[in-house]
């Protein structure tokens, strides 16, 4: 009977594990997959395993991640392991308050630590700027960097700050355990303090040491919320690049490059453990029992043949400290950089690799996911960007707070390519400050398989009988004015029951269960894989849709009846960029005809390009070999009777912009 | 003489925390009851009862998971403690594993299982399951929702945060004394009774550790609701999180929405450890 | 052939304005076993930790060889220590924790210049080796500390202080926890080791019989102060106050009165007694050893009292009698039930005249006399070591 029971139990426990390590054999599974999907088995292939080594993005959040890891693992064990030998020193009341502040970072939510130390960093770098611009007023011998922002320097100082609790923690006990006349009995028999903690307290709490130092580590690597606050922008860990692929598709790189680190790890941990049960048995002095193989290696790798083994280790660490200084100082040294950021899969990026070769500036590519965003990031503290691409209308939002940087367009010679439909826009009506990146609309994609009729208007959006299918557009601006076409007003209105209207249209659709969910670039996965009929989208991103359609999906577009939004996004350099000739010489490089005509067929945006918009079927017929399809180019560069239409957004007043924020976190409430 | 050269060690440490454990968190205050002006408001807190749906939902939400992580860590721990030593020292480290696994990237493996088009509609449908049901009732099911629904949220958090329930409660029945079941059981009691008597009230500290580690991140989560509930399932986190690094900046709301989280969350494990304690005493007694 | 080796002059050590030690004058002999007894608490651990070097008294003087050494630190002093509980490295195994101090590179002066000094290791070996056998441990230097017993442990802890070859060995209660065999066993050893290295030992414990067993020279410690210095044979028989009497052994203490030289009175009749020097009528403690008690026929007895209880303790019966209200203890090799009506007979030398002390009247009374007894004396064990903690914080 008690065998029985057994059964019953570790049935429970294995399938408790099945449920861990189920997703874990997706992705492993996955990695191998010749396709690119993450749910169709296409057949067997190590192609993602190359392809891995030559994607910069995941090198290099790789690299940031293990090197972060690395050095705040290093400096908290040491940190805390003096802090924890400092405590146990103070009396026990000092010591019990102490250790309080000690746990808040553990208790809190991840959310409030790293939200806590954006604001601080924030104003830390505040405070910094105005003191480097007295210091500097004041003397000319040393020049102080007026201008911080978040990056490797707050993502090291914030990794360290979490982990030290953890180290303290496992530390503890093991200095509780010490039997306290150990360090006297040294002491006693010729140690001075120093070689005291060196001969005894240090082998005493190494095992907590080392537990600490393996927790902090793996804490590090697996944080994704502090990192994501205090990184700012042009610093990006591996679970960071992540996050920003899951909004569109994860690349089976990733998939990859998760599989090699799991397996690592796994490694390791069975070496670890096998040494231990080893150990364990020795001192248990039981039978010698038959080793298997992971056994005998486990042993050959702990004797002392194998010491280089360990001094490799140490001396990788050693690396790793050489390796940050130099990436720090080189991140400031001489090497010309311009950040960029932009949308996701919003460039061909050949481009940068080619602009890189010719001008020898490196190119720091960032992307954020909407205007609103880019807003939110620019205005935290935490972007360090030189150009920013943004829409017409939080175009003319920035320039009214002040926040772009006047062009010399003298530098930019290939502004007069610019087709004169783009120059002089109402958001920079002088033209002083942007050069256009691509123009498009927004309208209606569906999966024509799975609607019952064609669509034509707005109203489906809202339709009870695609209850579930439909995709809301996570951006108040595109999903009110979309409302607000189809109800007969203006994109631009600031009347606010026009708007209180338009969003009881889309509360009501949503209170009916329309909605499948509200997403951004999370759309592409979502679309092409028929996972959703309707969505709200940008012309060019259902052409990349299109191209990537699953099996028995079949995309269309649609600018609907009523209208749409038409839209410009431009590129511009931010006030006071500290890269502004080499922002420059980037935009000079992404207005030629060839950049446009790259990008217009890796995106496939409208380029405002004049010779570049012609020439399009001509390159495209040359490329593929075959004549572009007139109604794909037409819904690329929608033709001026489409436009008519069409409206573009207004920089709204800040009251209505209030209001349009509010009902938009009414809605997800 | 000896005491003091100690104390030192402790003096920077007590220096790092007042600039990055304290400073951060009075930074929270002073902007969760300031204006964009710098100005003193409670504004901020006013604006609260708005989102008092998000607060429910968060709370209800983060309650299911703890709920049934410990409705299946409990009995893990329980009986991953109860195998030989080398079964447990496995187990243990195929829990800790998964962390290596980025936690999106879980996630995100979860998300194509569960689309309308994922997994396991794929194979339900392979099956001939859908074709048997709408034989049955006469509807046109083609799949399950199961993508940007409550439930996946819940799953995410479940499927994340579960090593975490086991773990803590592992640890404290692993350490229980033996002799105190044997005692028990001497004492007349049957196995039921020695769990509920001995085994569950001992094992307690280490549910209040679990139920913390669980019900933090999840209530705070932002990251799972996004991928998991399509942005339809509205947590804490994502309305912090838009207000700081999203769509709708205002830092001064994204604090106080935090603050107030961080005081709900303190003041519930407050009074579960008071609650905790005076189990543990009783048990003592 | 004895000279002073340590002093204390006049030390005081106090603990958040709390003084432990009051104001003593203390010096030690060169190769003399000596031993702090005291209850917890009595400052005789605060003492040996002045001398070992991991406390400064907060005013006074410690003299080595005549040189103050108030600021050498530990390290430094030619002084070892077996700790309470032994404080062996667990890390280590036998060899290396009595190597340790042998392996601590010392800083040495050679011609003005500093230069560490490492003991060779054919040397370390050879030392260690000896060492463990003057322990009678040959053959154990490959064991972890984990895998030896309490005895055997205790002798590494005496082999790694030795190894050193200090001039003072300092013993913080050695032997507190060992089993009451073994205890045994260790003290010959201890006092075998101590004759054959003619080193001084200072030796801490709160056990009497221990104190008396190995000592040369015992000093009575209470609440910080010293009672009484002197042989064992002196302090068990001419002990100078209630605390030393009944903290040697046992006493049964009374009030008397001391009429005039030799005559005392106690119990309302005279007896004579071997002590003189005291006012005429001074209030005097009358200590009688429940051992030098003759029980005889309740008629024939100085004094006549009831048998309150009995206890059987193997060599001797524990009687309480009950005199009239006041209850002693009589140790007597003749069984006597209970309710029996006794006599009593002192003889001059078994009456000790003391002089009134704070300690008058808190002792020598048996009526409570019981199983509690030994209880105390457990309570205080415990507390001695909680006393070990708190002085570390």
């Amino acid at each position: 009977m008690k065998k029985q029971s057994r059964v019953g139990s570790r049935l429970l426990v294995g399938l408790m594990f099945l449920f861990l390590y189920l997703p874990i054999f997706l992705l492993i599974i996955f990695s191998f997959n010749a396709g690119d999907s993450s749910a169709v088995w296409k057949g067997f292939s190590l192609h993602w395993y190359t392809e891995l080594f030559q994607n910069r993005l995941i090198m290099e959040s790789l690299y940031i991640t293990l090197l972060v890891s690395l050095l705040a693992t290093a400096i908290a064990t040491v940190a805390g392991t003096f802090a924890a030998i400092g405590l146990y020193s103070l009396s026990k009341r000092k010591r019990d308050a102490l250790l309080v502040v000690n746990d808040i970072p553990m208790m809190n939510a991840d959310i409030v630590t790293g939200v806590s130390l954006c604001l601080f960093f924030v104003a830390f770098f505040q405070g910094w700027g105005s003191f480097a611009r007295w210091f500097n007023g004041m003397q000319s011998v040393v020049e102080l960097p007026a201008r911080l922002t978040l990056g490797f320097g707050s993502l090291l100082l914030a990794h360290v700050a979490f982990n030290i609790p953890y180290v303290i923690l496992n530390v503890a006990p093991r200095l509780r355990q010490m039997d306290k006349n150990l360090v006297d009995a040294a002491q006693d028999l010729g140690c001075t303090w120093m070689q005291a903690f060196w001969r005894v307290i240090l082998p005493e709490i190494k095992p907590g040491i080392v537990s600490g130092a393996l927790i902090a580590f793996t804490m590090s690597v697996d944080d994704f919320i502090i990192s994501y606050f205090t990184a700012g922008s042009s610093t990006s860990t591996l679970a960071m690049t992540i996050y920003g692929m899951t909004k569109r598709r994860i690349t089976p790189e990733i998939n990859a490059v998760s599989t090699l680190l799991f397996l690592t790890v796994l490694t390791l941990l069975v070496i670890v453990n096998v040494r231990e049960a080893r150990q364990e048995r020795r001192a248990a002095s039981l039978e010698p029992r038959k080793l298997t193989w992971l056994e005998r290696l486990a042993v050959r790798t702990s004797t002392p043949g194998w010491r280089w083994v360990k001094r490799g280790a140490g001396a990788a660490m050693g690396c790793a400290f050489v390796a940050a200084v130099v990436f720090l100082t080189g991140a400031t040294s001489a090497r010309p950089v311009v950040n960029v950021c932009s949308w996701g899969e919003y460039i061909d990026t050949d481009l940068i690799t080619q602009f890189e070769e010719e001008t020898g500036i490196r190119v720091n590519y960032q992307t954020v996911e909407s205007n609103e965003t880019l807003y939110s990031l620019l205005k935290s503290g935490g972007a360090d960007y030189d150009v920013v691409v943004p829409s017409d209308y939080m175009i003319a939002k920035l320039l009214e707070e002040d926040m772009l940087e006047e062009l010399d367009y003298g530098n930019i010679p290939n502004f007069s390519l610019i087709d004169e439909r783009f120059k002089h826009l109402s958001y920079d009506p002088e033209n002083r400050y942007t050069v256009p990146y691509t123009w498009g609309t927004l309208g209606i994609i569906y999966n024509a398989n799975a609607v019952e009729e064609e669509i034509s208007s707005w109203s489906a959006l809202y339709d009870s009988r695609y209850a579930g299918e439909v995709l809301l557009i996570n951006n108040s601006r595109d999903a009110l004015g979309a409302a607000l076409m189809y109800l007969g007003y203006s994109v631009n209105t600031t009347d606010e029951t026009e708007i209180r209207e338009a969003f009881a249209l889309i509360s009501d659709a949503n209170s009916r269960g329309v909605f499948q969910g509200k997403v951004m670039d999370e759309v592409f996965q979502k679309m092409e894989g028929g996972n959703a009929a309707i969505a709200t989208y940008y012309a060019g991103d259902y052409l990349s849709m299109v191209e990537n359609q699953a099996d028995g999906v079949d995309l269309a577009f649609v600018i609907p009846e009523e209208g749409s939004n038409w839209f410009v996004d431009a590129m511009c350099v931010l006030k006071d960029a500290p890269h502004k000739a080499e922002a420059e010489a980037w935009i000079n490089f992404i207005a030629s005809t060839e950049a446009n005509l790259a990008n217009m067929d890796y995106i496939w945006y409208a380029s405002p390009n004049k010779e570049a918009l012609e020439q399009y079927p001509a390159y495209y017929e040359e490329m593929y070999g075959e004549p572009l399809d007139q109604e794909t180019y037409e819904i690329m560069a929608a033709p001026p009777e489409v436009l008519e239409r069409c409206e573009v957004y207004e920089n709204l007043p800040g009251e209505t912009q209030r209001l349009y924020s509010r009902l938009w976190v009414e809605l997800g409430s | 003489m000896k005491k003091n050269k100690r104390a030192i060690f402790a003096v920077p440490y007590v220096g790092w925390m007042a600039l990055f454990v304290v400073t951060p968190i009075i930074m929270v205050v002073i902007y969760a009851f300031s204006t964009a002006g710098g100005g003193f408001t409670l504004e901020n807190f006013m604006d609260m009862g708005t989102y008092a749906s998000v607060f429910a939902r968060s709370f209800w939400l983060a309650l299911l998971a703890t709920a049934i992580c410990l409705l299946i860590g409990y009995p893990a721990a329980y009986f991953i403690s109860k195998e030989g030593p080398r079964f447990q020292r496995i187990a243990m480290m195929l829990i800790m594993l998964p962390m290596w696994m980025n936690f999106l990237l879980r996630t995100y493996s979860w998300m194509s299982v569960l689309e309308n088009n994922g997994l396991l509609n794929r194979f339900f449908a392979a099956i001939g399951l859908f074709d048997l049901i709408n034989q049955v009732t006469g509807s046109s099911l083609a799949y399950f929702t199961m993508i940007n629904t409550q439930g996946a949220v819940v799953l995410g958090m479940v499927y994340n945060y579960l090593p975490f329930m086991i773990l803590p409660i592992y640890s404290v029945i692993e350490k229980m004394d033996n002799s105190l079941v044997e005692a028990a059981r001497d004492l007349g009691a049957g196995p039921a009774r020695v769990f509920r008597k001995v085994i569950l009230p001992l094992s307690l500290p280490g549910v209040l550790s679990g139920v913390t580690m669980v019900f933090v991140p999840s209530v705070s989560t932002f990251a799972i609701s996004r991928l998991l509930g399509g942005g339809t399932q509205m947590m804490l986190g994502d309305l912090i999180e838009q207000q700081f690094l999203g769509g709708a900046y205002n830092p001064h709301l994204g604090a106080a929405i935090a603050l107030v989280m961080m005081v709900i969350v303190v003041a519930c494990m407050v009074v579960m450890n008071h609650f905790g304690e005076g189990e543990e005493q009783a048990v003592m007694l | 052939m004895s000279k002073k080796l340590i002093s204390l002059a006049d030390c005081c050590v106090a603990f958040d304005g709390e003084l432990v030690l009051d104001h003593i004058n203390l010096y030690f002999n060169d190769s003399e076993f000596l031993t702090l007894l005291g209850p917890s608490g009595c400052g005789k651990t605060t003492t040996l930790r002045i001398i070992g070097g991991f406390l400064t008294p907060t005013s006074g003087e410690v003299l080595f060889d005549g040189v103050r050494i108030n600021d050498i630190p530990p390290n430094l002093r030619q002084i070892n220590t077996v700790f309470q509980r032994y404080a062996l490295f667990p890390h280590l195994n036998v060899f290396e924790n009595v190597a340790f101090g042998l392996r601590v590179p010392k800083t040495e002066t050679v011609n003005g210049r500093k230069r560490k000094v490492k003991v060779p290791e054919e040397e370390i070996r050879e030392r260690v080796l000896e060492m463990l056998e003057v322990v009678s441990l040959k053959g154990f230097e490959n064991r972890r500390i984990t895998e030896l017993s309490g005895g055997q442990q205790q002798r590494v802890a005496i082999a790694r202080a030795l190894v050193n070859r200090p001039k003072v060995l300092l013993l913080d209660e050695p032997l507190g926890a060992l089993d009451l065999r073994l205890r045994k066993d260790m003290q010959s050893e201890l006092k075998r080791i101590q004759q054959q290295l003619g080193i001084t030992f200072i030796y801490v414990t709160h056990d009497q019989e221990e104190a008396l067993a190995m000592s040369d020279t015992i000093v009575v410690m209470d609440q910080g102060k010293i009672q009484q210095i002197g042989t064992p044979e002196d302090i068990y028989n001419e002990p100078k106050n209630a605390f030393v009497a009944d903290f040697i052994g046992e006493s049964n203490i009374l009030d008397g009165v001391m009429h005039e030289d030799f005559v005392v009175e106690f119990f309302n009749r005279k007896f004579k007694c071997l002590d003189k020097g005291f006012a005429p009528m001074e209030p005097v403690d009358v200590v009688i050893r429940p051992e030098d008690i003759d029980i005889v026929p309740a008629e024939k007895g100085q004094l006549r009292g009831t048998v309150a209880s009995v206890t059987f303790k193997g060599v001797h019966y524990d009687t309480i009698v009950d005199f009239k209200g006041f209850k002693w203890l009589i140790q007597t090799t003749d069984f006597h039930p209970e309710g029996e009506t006794i006599g009593i007979i002192l003889n001059p030398d078994d009456i000790h005249i003391m002089r009134k002390s704070q300690y008058s009247g808190m002792f020598g009374d048996y009526s409570s006399y019981s199983e509690e007894y030994d209880e105390l004396e457990d309570v205080s064990l415990l507390e001695e070591d909680g006393e070990g903690g708190d002085e570390e914080e």
